[in-house]
C-alpha cells in the first residue's frame, strides 16, 4: 500500500508540454522537484537565485512559476512583486517552509496565486501546478490517464481507444475530475466547475452523473472513489 | 510571620492612638477634678472660718462657744463624717476630736490650707487654719471623709471612660476602613492578574492605578514584557529550526518519490524506499508537531491572532492529506461537515484537526472507519468538532492520560505522544472543551471538541466588549 502511495503516475501527459520555471536554492529539493515534474511530462527550468529568476522571466515565456520564498539575493516576494509590476499574469505557486500568517498573507498580497508548505507530496505539487495553469486558461488539448483519454477540443472521450458517448454535463464532470486527478474534490466544487451546465442542479444530481460516468468508463483502469460525506477522487485503479 | 502592610499600618496607627487617648483622658480627668476639689476644699475652709468665729477668750483660757445644735449641724453631713479640732500652741486640744492628726507644718499662714490625712480608720481631706485669740496662738482643723469626693471622682471617670471608649471605637473603625480603602488598589491588581488566562502576558493597565502603585506595576509589566519576549524568541527559534528542517526534508522526500517511482518494479528497492518514506514522513510529522507545540503553548498564544474561522472550510483544506494517509492503512474516512464558525487562530485550529485525524488514522488499525464531523447545535451557541473511529478504543482508565505529553498507549505504533497534548493545548487556547468517549455501539473512540460558536460580527464584538468590561 505504501508503495502505491509513493508511485508517481506518469500520466496524464498533456500533448502541449507545460513549461515550468522552478526557483529553489536547495539543490537537493530543486533536483527532486524538477525530476518529479518531468515525470508528469512538464518541461522544467531551474534556477537557484531570485535575481537570475527575475532576469529569466523578462526574456523567457513560461506557463507557470514555482518559487521558493527564502532565496539568496532578492527573495520570492520581491520576484513576484517585480513580475506583477511588469504587468504579467503568469501563475505563481509559492513554496514556503514557514506557515506563519504573515508569510501567507504577504505572499498572496504580493500577487502569488497559491502556496504550498514544505514538505509536500509530489502529486500534490503537480496537481497544484496543473490547477494554476488551467485557471490561467492554457488548457491542455488532451488529458490521458491509464486507458482513458479526453480530447478537450473535440470534447470526446475514449476508453481504450473506443469513443464513449457522454452528455454535456457528464463530459464536464469527467473533464473536471480528470483535471483534478488524484485530488479530492467536493460535490460543490464539481457543481461550480461544470457551470453553466450545472445551473439548477442539486448535489444529488452530481452523484447521478458520477455513477453514470463510472459505468461508461469501466475498463479504463480508472476509479472514481467516493469520499464519504464530501465528494470524489479520480485515480488510477490499484488492481 | 509574613509581613503585612495592613497589620503594619494598623499597628502604627492604633498603638499611638491608644496612648494619645490615654494621656488625653488623664489630662481631662485632672482638669475636671481640680476645680471640683477646690470647691469642696472651700466648703471645708468655710467650716474652719465658722469655728474661728465661735472662739471666745474666757479669762486666760480660750473656749469654743459652740452649742450642741451648732456642733450637730457642723458634724452631720449627707454623705461624709466631719471631724474638727481646736488646739493651742503646745498642741493641747481645746475642743473637738482629740485624735485629729497633727497638722502644724501646714499652718504657716492664716489662710486655710488643705491636705490629706487620716482620722482614726478614715482617710480624710482636712484644712488647717492658724488664728490668734488675744495673745493665744491657736490652730483650727476641720476634716471630712472622702465619700463625696470619691463619688465625684467616679462620676468623672465613668463619663471619661465612656467617652474615650466611644472615641477609640470610632477611630479604630475609621482607621480600618481607611487602611482597607487604601489597600484596595493592591487587591485590584491581584484580581487583574488572577483573572488572566494562563498565557496572557500582556501589560497590566496602569492608567487608573494610584501613583504609588505605578512603579510596581511598571516593574511587573517590565517583567511580563521580558517573559513574553523570551517566549517569543524561543518560539521564533523553534520555528526557525522547523523551517531549517523543512527544506531538506522536502528535498529528501521528493528524491525518494523519484527513486521509488523509477524502481517500483524492483521489490527490494521499493521496500527500502517505502520504509525510508515512512521515516521521512515521521520526521516531517515530528517537525510539524514541534512547530505546533511552540505555537499552541498557552503562554505563547496571542489573542490578536483570533479571527472568525469556518471550521468546515478549514477541514476541506486538509482532506487531500487525510484521504492519502487513510489510504495507506486502507481506512475508510468520511466526512459530515456542516457550516460551523468559531473564533480562533486558523493555523492552530488546522493543527488541531490534523492531529486529531492523524491520531485516529494512526491508532485505528486497518479497515477501520473514521468519520470527521463538525456542526453547530440548534441554538447556534455551540460548535462541535467530532472525530470518531472504529478502532480498538482507549480504556477508560487511560482517557485522561492520553492528553499528557509523551504518553503513548502502546509501543507498537510509532508516535511522539504529542498529538493529543497539542490538541489539548490548542483547545485551551480557544476555551474549548475536549471529551473522549467510546464511539457508537461502545466501539472505537470518539473525540469531541466543543467551542463557543462565533456569532455574526456585531454580536461577537459586543461579547468581546462585555468581557473587557468584566475584566476592568
Amino acid at each position: 500500500m505504501a508503495q502505491a502511495a509513493c508511485r508517481i503516475p506518469v500520466q496524464p501527459i498533456p500533448v502541449h508540454k507545460m513549461h515550468v520555471l522552478l526557483v529553489e536554492d536547495d539543490v537537493v529539493l530543486a533536483d527532486g522537484i524538477s525530476r518529479v515534474l518531468k515525470g508528469y511530462g512538464m518541461v522544467v527550468d531551474v534556477t537557484s537565485s531570485g535575481t537570475e529568476a527575475d532576469e529569466l522571466l523578462k526574456r523567457r515565456e513560461v506557463a507557470v512559476l514555482v518559487l521558493d520564498i527564502g532565496l539568496p539575493g532578492i527573495d520570492g516576494f520581491e520576484v513576484v512583486r517585480r513580475l506583477r509590476a511588469r504587468g504579467s499574469n503568469l501563475p505563481v505557486l509559492l513554496l514556503t517552509a514557514r506557515d506563519a500568517v504573515e508569510d501567507r498573507v504577504r505572499g498572496l498580497e504580493t500577487g502569488a496565486d497559491d502556496y504550498l508548505v514544505k514538505p509536500f507530496a509530489a502529486p500534490e505539487l503537480a496537481a497544484r501546478i496543473r490547477a494554476l495553469v488551467r485557471r490561467s486558461g492554457a488548457r491542455p488539448a488532451e488529458l490521458t490517464m491509464m486507458g482513458l483519454s479526453l480530447d478537450t477540443h473535440a470534447k470526446r472521450a475514449r476508453v481504450n481507444g473506443e469513443v464513449v458517448e457522454l452528455s454535456a454535463r457528464e463530459w464536464a464532470v469527467l473533464e473536471y475530475l480528470m483535471q483534478q486527478a488524484s485530488r479530492v474534490v467536493s460535490k460543490e466544487q464539481i457543481l461550480d466547475a461544470i457551470l453553466p451546465w450545472g445551473e439548477g442542479l442539486t448535489l444529488n444530481a452530481v452523484e447521478v452523473y458520477v455513477s453514470r460516468i463510472r459505468t461508461k468508463i469501466a475498463g479504463a483502469g480508472i476509479v472514481i472513489r467516493t469520499i464519504r460525506g464530501f465528494g470524489y477522487m479520480l485515480e488510477a485503479s490499484k488492481e | 510571620m509574613t509581613a503585612s502592610i495592613r497589620s503594619d499600618l494598623l499597628k502604627w496607627l492604633i498603638a499611638p492612638l491608644v496612648v494619645i487617648n490615654f494621656i488625653g483622658a488623664l489630662l481631662i480627668y485632672m482638669l475636671a477634678w481640680g476645680p471640683a476639689q477646690d470647691a469642696l476644699d472651700d466648703n471645708l475652709a468655710e467650716a474652719a472660718y465658722d469655728l474661728q468665729a465661735h472662739l471666745r477668750l474666757n479669762g486666760e483660757r480660750v473656749e469654743l462657744d459652740l452649742s450642741d445644735q451648732a456642733e450637730r449641724i457642723l458634724r452631720i453631713n449627707r454623705t461624709d463624717e466631719v471631724f474638727y479640732v481646736v488646739r493651742d500652741a503646745a498642741g493641747n486640744t481645746i475642743a473637738g476630736d482629740i485624735d485629729f492628726p497633727m497638722f502644724a507644718p501646714y499652718t504657716a499662714s492664716q489662710m486655710a490650707v488643705p491636705f490629706m490625712s487620716n482620722v482614726r480608720q478614715f482617710h480624710v481631706r482636712a484644712v488647717a487654719l492658724r488664728t490668734e485669740v488675744g495673745a493665744h496662738q491657736l490652730w483650727i482643723g476641720v476634716a471630712e471623709t472622702l465619700t463625696k469626693r470619691r463619688q465625684i471622682q467616679s462620676r468623672i471617670l465613668f463619663a471619661l471612660v465612656g467617652l474615650e471608649t466611644l472615641l477609640l471605637v470610632a477611630s479604630l473603625a475609621i482607621i480600618w476602613f481607611a487602611v482597607s480603602e487604601g489597600l484596595f488598589p493592591l487587591q485590584r491588581v491581584r484580581n487583574l492578574l488572577d483573572e488572566r488566562n494562563a498565557g496572557d502576558l500582556s501589560a497590566v493597565e496602569e492608567k487608573d492605578m494610584p501613583s504609588e502603585l505605578r512603579p510596581l506595576l511598571g516593574a511587573i509589566n517590565g517583567l511580563l514584557g521580558r517573559v513574553h519576549k523570551f517566549g517569543r524568541e524561543r518560539q521564533a527559534f523553534l520555528a526557525d529550526i522547523a523551517h531549517q528542517l523543512r527544506t531538506p526534508l522536502a528535498g529528501f522526500k521528493t528524491q525518494l518519490e523519484v527513486l521509488s517511482a523509477r524502481h517500483d518494479r524492483d521489490p527490494d528497492v521499493a521496500r527500502s524506499a517505502a520504509l525510508m518514506m515512512a521515516s521521512a514522513d515521521r520526521m516531517i510529522r515530528q517537525t510539524n508537531q514541534l512547530l505546533s507545540l511552540a505555537r499552541a503553548e498557552p503562554s505563547q498564544f496571542e489573542q490578536r491572532r483570533m479571527e472568525r474561522v469556518e471550521l468546515d472550510k478549514l477541514m476541506t483544506e486538509s482532506i487531500q492529506h487525510f484521504v492519502q494517509e487513510a489510504d495507506k492503512k486502507a481506512i475508510d474516512i468520511g466526512f459530515e461537515l456542516q457550516p460551523a464558525s468559531v473564533m480562533g487562530d486558523r493555523f492552530l485550529l488546522r493543527d488541531m484537526i490534523d492531529n486529531l485525524v492523524d491520531n485516529a488514522i494512526r491508532y485505528s488499525g486497518p479497515s477501520a472507519e473514521i468519520t470527521v464531523a463538525c456542526h453547530c447545535d440548534a441554538d447556534g451557541d455551540v460548535v462541535r468538532l467530532i472525530v470518531e473511529d472504529t478502532g480498538p478504543g482507549i480504556p477508560p482508565a487511560d482517557r485522561e492520560k492520553v492528553f499528557d505529553r509523551f504518553f503513548r498507549l502502546s509501543d507498537k505504533e510509532q508516535g511522539s505522544g504529542l498529538g493529543l497534548a497539542i490538541v489539548r493545548d490548542i483547545a485551551k487556547d480557544h476555551q474549548a472543551s475536549i471529551s473522549l468517549e467510546s464511539g457508537a455501539d461502545g466501539k472505537g473512540t470518539r473525540v469531541t471538541v466543543e467551542f463557543a460558536s462565533a456569532r455574526p460580527m456585531s454580536a461577537g464584538t459586543k461579547l468581546h466588549d462585555a468581557s473587557m468590561h468584566e475584566r476592568a
